[in-house]
C-alpha cells in the first residue's frame, strides 16, 4: 500500500468520522467518545508494548495523572481545564521519563512488576487523599467548555485521537521506528549495530505516558467526575485486551481493538456486566492462539511476497 | 497494641512465605511470573467453604479436596496456557494477567460478590504470654501455615525431588542432559506452585473473607517477597514474607491504615533499585 | 599501531575463570583467525571486545582509544562491528529494514532514500537482493548468516569479528565464504577478527592466529607455526 493511497483512506475514514455522529443519539455518541479515549490509550501502551517489548501496568495510572492533575488544578486552583490538560500531559511525561529511566536496567518482568507497583501506589494515594481527591467519590470538574455539547466533545476528542495517532505513524515510520521494533525484536542485537536501547526505550515511555496523560485529562473533563476507576487496574486490563486482541506492534491493531470491544460492550451490557469476562476469555483465546492480534491474523493470510520492503502499516 | 500487630504480622507473613513460595519455585523452574496467583489462592478458599459449609463435608477433608483440585487446575493451565510460551517472558505474563482477570469475573459470576466464610477450626481466643487475648483461629493458622513451609523445606532439600527442583533451577540445561524430563517437571512445578497459593487460601480462608478481588493483593505481595527476599532462594521468601508482614502491620497500626499495601510497593521499587537480587537472591551474571 | 589490542584481559564469572590476562593484538588490514578448543573463551574474548560485558580486569584499546568496559552500541559506533555465533537477525523486520537499523545509527541525519539505497546495496554485495521484502524470520540459515553479514557491513566498520561463520555450510559454501570474507579486506581495507572451527579455512585466509586454551593465550603465530606447534596439537587432542 503506497503512501498516497494510505493517505486517501484515512481521509476517506475520517471524512466518515465526522459525519458519524450527526446521525446517532446521545447514548451512541457517548460510546464513541469513549471509543476515541480507549483509542488514545491503546495506540500509546502500543508503543510500549507491541514496539518496544516494555509490557507496562501503569498507563492507566499515566491517565489517571492527567485527569487528576487537570482536575486539581481546575477545582482548587481555578485554572481552565485547557491549562490543566496540558500541565497534567507535562507531568505524566515527566512521570513517564522517570519509570522509563527507574526501569532501564530491569528486564522486562521487573519492569512489570514496577509499573505495577507504581500503578497501585498511585491509586492508594489517590484513594486516602480524600481532602485533594475525593477518593473514591470522585472529583467533580468543568468541562472543557463553558456549555457541555455532546457533539462538541466528540470533534475534540477526534481531532486528539487524530493527533496522537499522526505522532505515532511520524514516530513508528522515522528512523525511531525502526530503532524501536529493532530493539523489540532483539534488544542484544540491536545494540550490536548501535542502536541507543536505554535512550530509545525512555522515549517511548516518556512520549507513550504523555500521550495517556493527555487522553486521560481530556477523557476527565468529558465525564465532568474523575474517579480512581481512570487510574485503576481495570482499565489497565480494558487497554491491554484490545491491543492484545486488535493487534500487538501493528498500527491499527491498536485502534481496531478500541473500537470493537467498546462496541461490544454495549451489547453484552444488555444481558449484564459481563463485558469484562468476555473481552477476557476472547483475549485469552486470542493471546494464545492469534498472538498477533486480529491484525495479525489477516496478516498470515497475505501471501508473504506482496509485502512492501518498508512496512507501511 | 504493639504486640496485636506483630502477632498479625506474623500470621500474614507466614501466608505470604507460603505464596511467595509458590510464586519462586514456578519461577525458579519456568521463568514465568504467574499472575494468576492470587485467583488460586481465593479460589481454594472458595473450594473450601463449598465443600465444608455448604455441602457439610468435613473441615480438613475440605481443604486437602480444595488443595488438590487446585493443584489439577494448576496442571491443567500450564498445559493449556504456559506451555506454548515456554522462552518469552512477555508473552506468559500477559496470558497470566488476563486469565486472572478471566477467573476474577468468573468468581463474580459463579460465586457472587459477598463474603463467603469456610468454618473455623478452632474458636474462642488464647491469652498469650498473659499480655493480650488473641483469636485461635489465627494461632492455628500460624502454627499451619510454619507447619506447611517447614514440610516444603523438607521437600526441597532433602528428598531426591527436590534436589531435581534445585538442580533445573540453577541450570537447566544441564538438568537435561542429565535426563530430567523437563517439561514434566513445568507442569508439576507449576501445579506444585498453585498447590502453595492453594494451601495459603485455604489456611487462611475462615480468617479473611473470601471474594472474587481478594487474591489480588495476596499475589502482587508475594511478588514483593520474591524479589525481596530474591528469585529462588526459599530462605528469601520466608524472611521475606515475615519482614513485609510485619511492616504492613505495625505500618497500619502506627503511620496509617489506608497505606497499609503501599509499603510493600516501595519496598519492591527501592528493593529493585539498590538491589534487585534481594535479600538472598542469586546475583545477576 | 595495532587496530585493537587486548591487554591482560581477564574475565571472571562467580567462580569460573573465563579469560586469564590474555595479551593479543590484531593489525591493520589484515584478517586474524582466533582459534581454540571448545570452552577456550574465544567468544567471551568477543563479548569483551564488542561490550557485551565489561572484562573483570585489563584493558581493551582500539584504534589508539580505550574502549574498555564501553557498552555495545558505544563500541559499533567507533567503528567495530560483529557477528553472531547463532544469527540473531530482526526477525519480524524485513531484510531490507534488517540493514537500515544499522544505516540509520551509522548515519541518523541522512534522509530515507540514501538509507535505503545503502541498505540495498549491502544486501546485493551479500546477494540477498531479492530478499528484500522478506520477514528476516523466514530466511534459511544461510540466508540470515548473509543478512548478517550485510547489517555489520551497513555501520561501516574498521574491524569486523566474525563468530564462527562457517558453521553448517558445505565446502562449496565455505570456499565461497572465505572468497568473500578475503575481499572484505582486500577490495573494502576492513580488518577482520575471525574465531573459526573450520581449520581449513582459516589457514588459508587469516595471515595471523591466535590459539586461545582454557581462557589463555597459547600462542600467536602465522598459520604455519600454530598448525605444527605442539602445544597446539595437545590441546585440540586433549578436548
Amino acid at each position: 500500500m503506497t503512501g498516497k493511497k494510505l493517505a486517501v483512506i484515512a481521509a476517506i475514514i475520517l471524512s466518515g468520522m465526522c459525519v458519524l455522529p450527526l446521525g446517532l443519539g446521545i447514548y451512541p455518541q457517548h460510546v464513541l467518545i469513549v471509543s476515541l479515549f480507549y483509542v488514545m490509550m491503546a495506540s500509546s501502551w502500543n508503543l510500549l508494548a507491541g514496539y518496544t517489548g516494555q509490557v507496562s501496568f501503569g498507563h492507566a495510572a499515566m491517565a489517571g495523572i492527567g485527569a487528576y492533575t487537570s482536575g486539581i488544578l481546575a477545582v482548587k486552583a481555578g485554572l481552565h481545564p485547557w491549562i490543566g490538560v496540558c500541565i497534567g500531559t507535562a507531568i505524566a511525561a515527566l512521570l513517564g521519563f522517570g519509570l522509563g529511566a527507574l526501569c532501564l536496567k530491569m528486564g522486562g518482568i521487573y519492569l512489570s512488576l514496577t509499573t505495577l507497583a507504581f500503578s497501585q501506589i498511585l491509586h492508594i494515594v489517590i484513594v486516602n487523599e480524600y481532602n485533594v481527591t475525593r477518593g473514591t467519590m470522585g472529583l467533580q470538574v468543568p468541562g472543557l467548555m463553558d456549555e457541555y455539547s455532546k457533539i462538541t466533545y466528540y470533534y475534540i476528542m477526534l481531532a486528539a485521537a487524530v493527533l496522537i495517532l499522526a505522532i505515532l505513524y511520524r514516530m513508528i515510520h522515522s528512523n525511531l521506528g525502526l530503532n524501536f521494533r529493532a530493539v523489540q525484536n532483539d534488544e542484544a542485537a540491536a545494540k550490536s549495530v548501535g542502536v541507543r536501547v536505554l535512550r530509545v526505550r525512555v522515549l517511548a515511555f516518556t512520549v507513550a505516558s504523555a500521550m495517556a496523560g493527555f487522553a486521560g485529562g481530556l477523557y476527565g473533563h468529558y465525564l465532568l467526575l474523575i474517579t480512581p476507576e481512570i487510574p485503576s487496574l481495570d482499565l489497565q486490563f480494558k487497554v491491554l485486551a484490545m491491543t492484545v486482541i486488535g493487534g500487538m506492534g501493528s498500527f491499527l491493531g491498536p485502534i481496531l481493538g478500541a473500537f470493537a470491544l467498546n462496541i461490544l460492550e454495549e451489547y453484552i451490557r444488555v444481558y449484564g456486566e459481563y463485558h469484562v469476562l468476555v473481552f477476557g476469555l476472547v483475549a485469552l483465546v486470542v493471546a494464545r492462539f492469534a498472538p498477533n492480534g486480529l491484525t495479525g491474523l489477516w496478516r498470515k493470510f497475505r501471501p508473504v511476497r506482496t509485502q512492501p520492503a518498508v512496512k507501511q502499516i | 497494641m504493639f504486640a496485636i500487630s506483630i502477632m498479625n504480622g506474623l500470621v500474614m507473613g507466614v501466608i505470604y512465605a507460603l505464596a511467595a513460595l509458590g510464586v519462586s519455585l514456578v519461577v525458579g523452574i519456568m521463568n514465568v511470573v504467574n499472575f494468576a496467583h492470587g485467583e488460586l489462592y481465593i479460589l481454594a478458599g472458595y473450594f473450601s467453604y463449598l465443600f465444608a459449609s455448604a455441602l457439610g463435608v468435613n473441615f480438613v477433608l475440605a481443604m486437602v479436596i480444595a488443595v488438590g483440585l487446585v493443584f489439577v487446575l494448576g496442571l491443567l493451565i500450564e498445559y493449556l496456557l504456559i506451555r506454548p510460551t515456554y522462552g518469552n517472558d512477555m508473552y506468559s505474563l500477559i496470558l497470566t494477567f488476563i486469565l486472572s482477570i478471566v477467573l476474577q469475573n468468573a468468581y463474580l459470576l459463579i460465586f457472587g460478590p459477598y463474603p463467603n466464610k469456610p468454618p473455623l477450626w478452632v474458636s474462642g481466643a488464647t491469652d498469650v504470654f498473659d499480655l493480650f487475648l488473641y483469636g485461635n483461629q489465627r494461632l492455628a493458622a500460624l502454627a499451619a501455615g510454619a507447619t506447611v513451609i517447614a514440610v516444603i523445606f523438607v521437600i526441597i532439600k532433602k528428598t531426591w525431588f527436590g534436589r531435581i527442583i534445585r538442580a533445573t533451577s540453577q541450570d537447566r540445561d544441564m538438568a537435561e542432559l542429565n535426563g530430567v524430563d523437563t517439561t514434566r517437571l513445568n507442569m508439576l512445578s507449576f501445579g506444585l506452585g498453585c498447590a502453595l497459593a492453594a494451601a495459603a487460601g485455604v489456611i487462611l480462608a475462615p480468617v479473611f473473607p473470601v471474594t472474587p478481588t481478594a487474591g489480588v493483593p495476596v499475589a502482587l505481595t508475594a511478588f514483593v517477597v520474591v524479589v525481596l527476599g530474591g528469585m529462588g532462594s526459599m530462605w528469601g521468601c520466608v524472611v521475606g514474607g515475615l519482614t513485609l508482614g510485619l511492616v504492613e502491620n505495625l505500618g497500619a497500626a502506627f503511620i496509617s491504615t489506608g497505606y497499609k499495601n503501599v509499603f510493600g510497593f516501595i519496598i519492591l521499587i527501592l528493593v529493585l533499585l539498590v538491589r534487585p537480587a534481594g535479600l538472598f537472591g542469586r546475583a545477576k551474571i | 599501531m595495532a587496530l585493537l589490542e587486548g591487554r591482560n584481559v581477564s574475565k571472571s564469572f562467580g567462580g569460573v575463570q573465563a579469560l586469564s590476562q590474555v595479551d593479543f593484538t590484531v593489525e591493520r588490514g589484515t584478517i586474524v583467525g582466533l582459534i581454540g578448543p571448545n570452552g577456550a573463551g574465544k567468544t567471551t574474548l568477543f563479548n569483551a571486545v564488542a561490550g557485551a560485558f565489561k572484562p573483570t580486569s585489563g584493558r581493551i584499546v582500539f584504534d589508539e582509544a580505550d574502549i574498555t568496559g564501553l557498552p555495545a552500541n558505544a563500541v559499533c559506533r567507533l567503528g567495530m562491528a560483529r557477528t553472531f555465533q547463532v544469527t540473531r537477525p530482526f526477525g519480524a523486520m524485513t531484510c531490507l529494514e534488517n540493514v537500515m537499523v544499522a544505516a540509520i545509527n551509522r548515519h541518523p541525519q541522512k534522509p530515507r532514500a540514501f538509507i535505503e539505497s545503502m541498505a540495498r546495496e549491502k544486501l546485493s554485495f551479500v546477494g540477498l537482493a531479492e530478499m528484500e521484502g522478506f520477514e528476516a524470520r523466514h530466511l534459511n540459515v544461510i540466508q540470515k548468516k548473509r543478512l548478517e553479514m550485510a547489517r555489520a557491513l551497513a555501520t561501516e566498520p574498521k574491524l569486523l569479528m566474525l563468530d564462527e561463520v562457517l558453521g553448517g555450510l558445505n565446502t562449496q559454501e565455505i570456499s565461497q565464504a572465505v572468497e568473500f570474507i578475503r575481499s572484505l579486506r582486500d577490495q573494502l581495507g576492513l580488518t577482520v577478527l575471525w574465531i573459526e572451527h573450520v581449520m581449513g579455512a582459516i589457514m588459508q585466509a587469516a595471515e595471523r592466529v591466535i590459539v586461545l586454551d582454557q581462557g589463555q593465550v597459547l600462542m600467536a603465530g602465522t598459520p604455519a607455526e600454530v598448525v605444527n606447534d605442539p602445544r597446539v596439537i595437545q590441546a585440540y587432542l586433549g578436548e
